[in-house]
C-alpha cells in the first residue's frame, strides 16, 4: 500500500521540476540579448530586427491595468464584508465570489467582446483587455484581501473601538499595518493570474504584430501570452519555435518572480503567527506513517 | 457630528466599489444571455443532442463538443486525481515538513504555469511522443487533452486534499494508532473519511478548471467537429467546447446566428462551471 502510494505519487513530484528544466533546456538556444534588443535574420513569422520588448510591456501593461481597476473594488468589497455585512451578507458574499471565481475565464471574454469591444465600441484595445482582466481576478483578490483581514484577532479591532477610534482611523491604524502583507500577497498573486490568463484577451487587446507601444489605451496591444499562441499555431520554422520557448520562460520568470514574493511574503506571515499564538500541539503527532520528532 | 465627516467618504467609496462590482457581473452575464437568445429561439434547445456542426450551412449541434468535452474530462480526471490524492498522502503523512514545504512550492509552480505554455509542451513534446508510440496519423485527440488537463488540475486536487488531511487533528491520528489500527487501516478508517469533504471539494473544483481550459486544450485537441467513432475512439481529433469557441470566435461576425451559437456554447460553460463551484462550496461550508 504504501510502496503502491508513493509509486503513483511520484510522477506528481517528479513534474514540476521536469516542466520547468524542459522549458528552459528548450529555450536556452535563443535566450539572448537578441531577444531585447530585435532578431539579427529574418524568418517566416519573424521579421529582422523584432525584439520581445513590446509583448513583455503589453503584457506588463495589461496587467497593471487590471490591478489598478480590480484593486480599489477589491478593497471595497472586503470592507463591506468586514464593516457592514451581517453574517448572512457576509455568507452571500463569499459565495458569489466562489461562483464568479468559477466561470472559465474565456467565458468572461466573451462577454468582454459583445459589450465592451462591439456595444461600447471601443474596439480592440488596451483598455478592454484590462477590464476583462479586471473582472477575472476580481473575486481572487476580494477573497485573499478578504482572508487577510479576518485573520486580525478581534481583540485589536475592540480595544481599538473602545478607544473611541472612529471606523476610518480603525481602518488606517489597525487594520492596514496588521494586514498590509496579507493584502500584498494577495495583489501579487492576483498579478500572476492576470499575466497567465490568454483566452479572455486573445479577441479582445492583442494582435499579432505591427504593434510596439500602444499610443494610448484605445489602440490595441501585442502580449507575450498571445505571442506564443500565434507562433504555436503557425511557427514551424526552427527559429519561431525557439522564440516561443523563449518567449515561454520570459512569461515564467514573471510569473514567478510575482508568486515567489508572495509565498515568501506568506510563509513571514505564517512564521510571525505562530510565534504569537505558539501552538502547543507542534509537537504531537502530525503524521501516521512518520514519527516526529517531540 | 465629526465622525459624520470622517464617515460619509468611507462609506460611499465602499457602496461604490460594491456597487460598480456588482453592475460589471451583471452586464457581463446579463449580455451572455441577451446575445445567445437569438440562437436558443432560432433553433431551441434540441441543438444540445444536434449531431452535425456545420455553421456555413447553419447546422448546429452541440453533441460533438460535449461529448468531447466529457471524455476530456474523464481522461483528466482518472490520470489526476490518483496521482494527486496520494501525493497529498504522501506528503502529510510521510515526508517531514521542510520535504512537505517542497513539495508544496512545487505544486504551486506547476500551477502557475500559464496554460497556453502546457499547450506548447503539449504541442511540441506530447502529439510527436503520441503519435510515435500509438503509430497514429496524427497526435491532434483527445487523451493528449485529457493527460494535459490532468497536468494543469494536478496542483488544485493535491493542494486542497493535502490541507484537508492535515487539517485532521493529531489527537484522532494518536487515538487511531492507540486502539492498535495499523497505518491503512489509519488511513482509511480514520483520515480519508475525515478528509473526504476537503478532498472532494478539491476535485469539483479541479473539474471546474478542466472544463474552462482553453488555450492548452485548444492547440492540443484537433479541432475536428465529429462524433468519435465509435464513441469511445479517444484517439481520433475531436472539439471541445471551449476549443470550439477559441477557433471559431475569429472567423464569427458580431451579430451573426453564428456569433450567437457560439455564445450559447459559453452559457452552457458558464452553467455548468457555476453549479460546480456552487456545490463544491455547499459541500465544503455543511461539513
Amino acid at each position: 500500500m504504501k510502496l503502491l502510494l508513493i509509486l503513483l505519487a511520484i510522477p506528481a513530484f517528479m513534474f514540476p521540476l521536469a516542466c520547468l528544466i524542459y522549458i528552459l533546456w528548450q529555450a536556452w538556444g535563443s535566450l539572448d540579448l537578441s531577444l531585447l534588443t530585435g532578431a539579427k535574420h529574418a524568418s517566416s513569422m519573424i521579421q529582422a530586427g523584432q525584439s520581445l520588448l513590446p509583448q513583455i510591456s503589453g503584457s506588463l501593461l495589461l496587467m497593471g491595468i487590471a490591478c489598478a481597476l480590480a484593486m480599489p473594488i477589491a478593497m471595497a468589497l472586503a470592507l463591506f464584508h468586514s464593516l457592514y455585512a451581517s453574517k448572512y451578507q457576509q455568507h452571500g458574499l463569499m459565495m458569489m465570489l466562489q461562483l464568479f471565481q468559477g466561470i472559465p475565464p474565456i467565458v468572461y471574454g466573451l462577454c468582454g467582446l459583445v459589450v465592451l469591444v462591439h456595444l461600447l465600441h471601443w474596439g480592440i484595445s488596451l483598455a478592454a483587455g484590462g477590464v476583462i482582466l479586471a473582472v477575472i481576478i476580481l473575486p481572487l483578490l476580494s477573497s485573499n484581501i478578504i482572508h487577510a483581514l479576518e485573520r486580525i484577532p478581534l481583540e485589536q479591532t475592540e480595544a481599538a473601538k473602545s478607544l473611541g477610534l472612529s471606523s476610518m482611523q480603525v481602518i488606517r491604524r489597525v487594520w492596514l499595518p496588521s494586514a498590509w502583507s496579507g493584502i500584498l500577497t494577495g495583489l501579487l498573486l492576483s498579478m500572476a493570474r492576470a499575466l497567465s490568463e490568454t483566452a479572455p484577451i486573445l479577441f479582445t487587446a492583442t494582435v499579432f504584430s505591427g504593434v510596439t507601444w500602444p499610443d494610448s489605451i484605445w489602440n490595441p496591444v501585442t502580449s507575450l501570452q498571445t505571442h506564443i499562441f500565434y507562433l504555436a499555431q503557425e511557427g514551424s520554422d526552427a527559429h519561431a519555435v525557439g522564440i516561443a520557448w523563449a518567449s515561454a520562460s520570459i512569461l515564467l520568470a514573471l510569473i514567478l518572480c510575482f508568486s515567489l514574493l508572495a509565498w515568501t511574503l506568506r510563509a513571514a506571515e505564517i512564521n510571525n503567527y505562530s510565534s504569537y499564538v505558539k501552538d502547543k500541539s507542534s509537537d504531537s503527532r502530525r503524521s501516521i506513517w512518520r514519527i516526529s520528532k517531540p | 457630528m465629526a465622525w459624520h465627516h470622517f464617515l460619509h467618504p468611507l462609506k460611499l467609496f465602499i457602496f461604490l466599489g460594491c456597487f460598480i462590482a456588482a453592475l460589471s457581473i451583471f452586464i457581463l452575464l446579463g449580455f451572455l444571455i441577451q446575445s445567445s437568445l437569438p440562437f436558443w429561439q432560432a433553433f431551441g434547445i434540441t441543438s444540445l443532442w444536434g449531431k452535425e456542426w456545420y455553421p456555413y450551412e447553419s447546422l448546429y449541434g452541440f453533441l460533438p463538443a460535449i461529448v468531447g468535452t466529457i471524455w476530456a474530462l474523464i481522461i483528466a480526471m482518472l490520470i489526476a486525481v490518483p496521482c494527486g490524492v496520494s501525493a497529498a498522502i504522501v506528503s502529510s503523512e510521510m515526508l517531514s515538513p521542510a520535504w512537505r514545504n517542497m513539495a508544496r512550492i512545487g505544486m504551486e509552480v506547476l500551477a502557475g504555469i500559464p496554460s497556453v505554455v502546457y499547450g506548447l509542451i503539449g504541442l511540441w513534446v506530447l502529439l510527436p511522443f503520441l503519435q510515435h508510440s500509438l503509430d497514429l496519423l496524427t497526435g491532434h485527440n483527445l487523451l493528449a487533452a485529457g493527460i494535459i488537463l490532468s497536468l494543469m488540475i494536478l496542483p488544485t486536487i493535491m493542494v486542497m486534499s493535502q490541507d484537508a488531511l492535515q487539517a485532521v487533528s493529531a489527537e484522532q491520528r494518536e487515538s487511531a494508532m492507540n486502539l492498535g489500527l495499523n497505518e491503512n487501516q489509519c488511513l482509511y478508517r480514520v483520515l480519508l473519511p475525515q478528509a473526504w469533504s476537503g478532498i472532494r471539494s478539491g476535485m469539483l473544483l479541479a473539474l471546474g478548471r478542466a472544463l474552462g481550459e482553453t488555450m492548452a486544450v485548444m492547440l492540443v485537441v484537433g479541432s475536428m467537429d465529429r462524433l468519435p467513432q465509435p464513441f469511445y475512439n479517444i484517439l481520433e481529433p475531436a472539439q471541445t467546447l471551449t476549443s470550439r469557441i477559441g477557433r471559431e470566435m475569429g472567423e464569427a461576425a458580431f451579430g451573426s446566428l453564428h456569433f450567437s451559437a457560439l455564445m450559447g456554447c459559453a452559457l452552457i460553460l458558464a452553467i455548468i462551471a457555476m453549479a460546480l463551484s456552487l456545490f463544491a462550496y455547499q459541500k465544503q461550508t455543511t461539513s
